[in-house]
């Protein structure tokens, strides 16, 4: 399956492609509108900030091509950053407008703990979901963030982490994904979310 | 408490130095991506780079090595070594670290005396930075020893971690120069020391050879464990080890 990486300067891509690589998708990386002319799904990595990032977006064209290819059913997933910008703005700097694939918005971790959220957490399914497939309970993820989703429709949450207070860890709403977490950095079980979705997203190409 | 397998780089390879000295030094992979993808095979939740170059020499000189075992490997990874201004902590950064550990050395001589505020290069750092700065605390007879462990600086280190502590730094890495590469067994009160001094998260390195060592760390309160030689030596593997982290609590 070929997998456009977007590159929008937001930090290394490397650890996202290698990742890709091994689940068996051909990742390609991205920095402009065309190269999503033939993509079979869309991986939108990230770290960094909320206004810039969607600031670097703009800049290379991609705002509205990637609502495009959403709109029109190509499979999109965000991770960290790139889940935070499916959202319709976030609180981060003095805000910014995301990508409004996702109702709701992104807002800063709860006062009372350190931020950022830096280190291994467990999740908390709040849905039946594929892409949680053979995940032992106590499942650790490695996350690094400082702001968290607070989406409109609660519905969209598949699992959740504790920071302070319960956030989504993975939202999905048709075939747009948000993972908080770093699958490419969370080991054996990263690799394992990664695995079922890319089993999900060819299933669904084959239906 | 988190085992943190130890790479140190000299020339390009993996290698274990006893007592800091570059003369000692014991081979232990020609190919340190292959090593990094190995402890992550193994079940490591991070690892623990150190350009042994770099702290020699006072900057970075694996850059790209250190972005190639970040790329390579699917967990974080915490480098130091040689990292002394903003742009070798930014390039860091790019190379994927999730945290850079600043040696005692890229500190301002001002940081090591009781009376003066915490300022330049670990100010910035932490004011961008926050928790993804470690600082690497390493001491002999209780005293901070700097550039490459040649040099004493007089400082008291359970003092100064109080001080950065309440500067904000968020994580030591606590290494007893006499214990480290000598497996000896760690020095149990300089680190409960430190740990009372700063109340932040302290990594302990140096000293780890059998694990009682690791029980004993971990029933000490210790974030984590740097670990090199014993491994490198068969000593146990990081299965036991994690089962002796998680044992003690």
């Amino acid at each position: 399956m070929r997998v456009a990486l977007i590159d929008y300067g937001a930090g290394n891509l490397r650890s996202a492609h290698r990742a890709l690589e091994a689940t068996g998708a051909a990742p390609v990386v991205v920095s402009e509108p065309e190269g999503l002319r033939d993509a079979q799904a869309i991986v939108v990595p990230g770290v960094g900030a909320f206004p810039p990032a969607m600031a670097a977006l703009s800049a290379a064209g991609l705002v509205e091509p990637l609502r495009a290819a959403a709109g029109s059913g190509i499979p999109l997933i965000g991770i960290c950053l790139g889940m935070q910008l499916l959202f319709d703005r976030s609180e981060e700097g003095s805000g910014a407008t995301g990508l409004g694939l996702l109702a709701g918005e992104v807002r800063r971790l709860p006062s009372g703990v350190k931020v950022p959220h830096m280190g291994w957490n467990t999740l908390r399914p709040r849905a039946e979901d594929p892409i949680l497939l053979g995940l032992p309970e106590l499942a650790h993820f490695y996350f690094v963030h400082s702001y968290v989703a607070a989406p409109a429709d609660a519905s969209v949450v598949v699992a959740e982490a504790f920071y302070g207070a319960w956030f989504p860890a993975i939202v999905r709403s048709g075939a747009v994904w948000g993972l908080q977490f770093h699958p490419e950095k969370s080991s054996r079980l990263g690799a394992q979310i990664l695995h079922n979705l890319l089993a999900i997203l060819t299933a669904r190409r084959a239906g | 408490m988190t085992v943190y397998p130890a790479i140190d780089l000299l020339a390009g390879r993996a290698v274990r130095l006893q007592q800091g000295d570059p003369a000692r030094q014991i081979v232990v992979a020609d190919d340190p991506v292959g090593l990094a993808r190995r402890w992550e095979a193994e079940g490591a939740r991070w690892l623990h780079l150190v350009d042994l170059d770099g702290a020699f020499t006072g900057r970075p000189c694996h850059l790209d090595l250190v972005g190639r075992i970040c790329g390579g490997v699917g967990i974080p990874v915490q480098i130091g070594g040689g990292l002394r201004t903003m742009a070798d902590l930014d390039l860091a950064f790019e190379a994927g670290a999730a945290r850079a550990v600043l040696g005692t050395a890229a500190l301002g001589a001002s940081d090591l005396v009781a009376a003066a505020p915490v300022g330049g290069l670990l100010a910035e750092a932490l004011a961008r930075f926050t928790d993804r700065i470690v600082v690497a605390l390493d001491a002999r007879d209780g005293v901070v020893v700097t550039e490459g462990w040649q040099h004493a600086s007089g400082a008291s280190v359970v003092e100064t971690a109080r001080r950065l502590a309440a500067a904000g730094v968020s994580r030591f890495v606590y290494t007893d120069v006499a214990s480290d590469g000598m497996l000896a067994g760690p020095n149990m009160s300089g680190l409960s020391a430190v740990m009372a001094a700063s109340r932040v998260p302290v990594v302990l390195s140096g000293g780890i050879s059998t694990l009682d060592h690791l029980r004993a760390t971990a029933a000490a309160g210790a974030e984590g464990a740097i670990v090199g030689r014993a491994f490198y030596d068969g000593r146990f593997t990081l299965a036991e080890a994690v089962v002796a982290a998680v044992g003690a609590g």
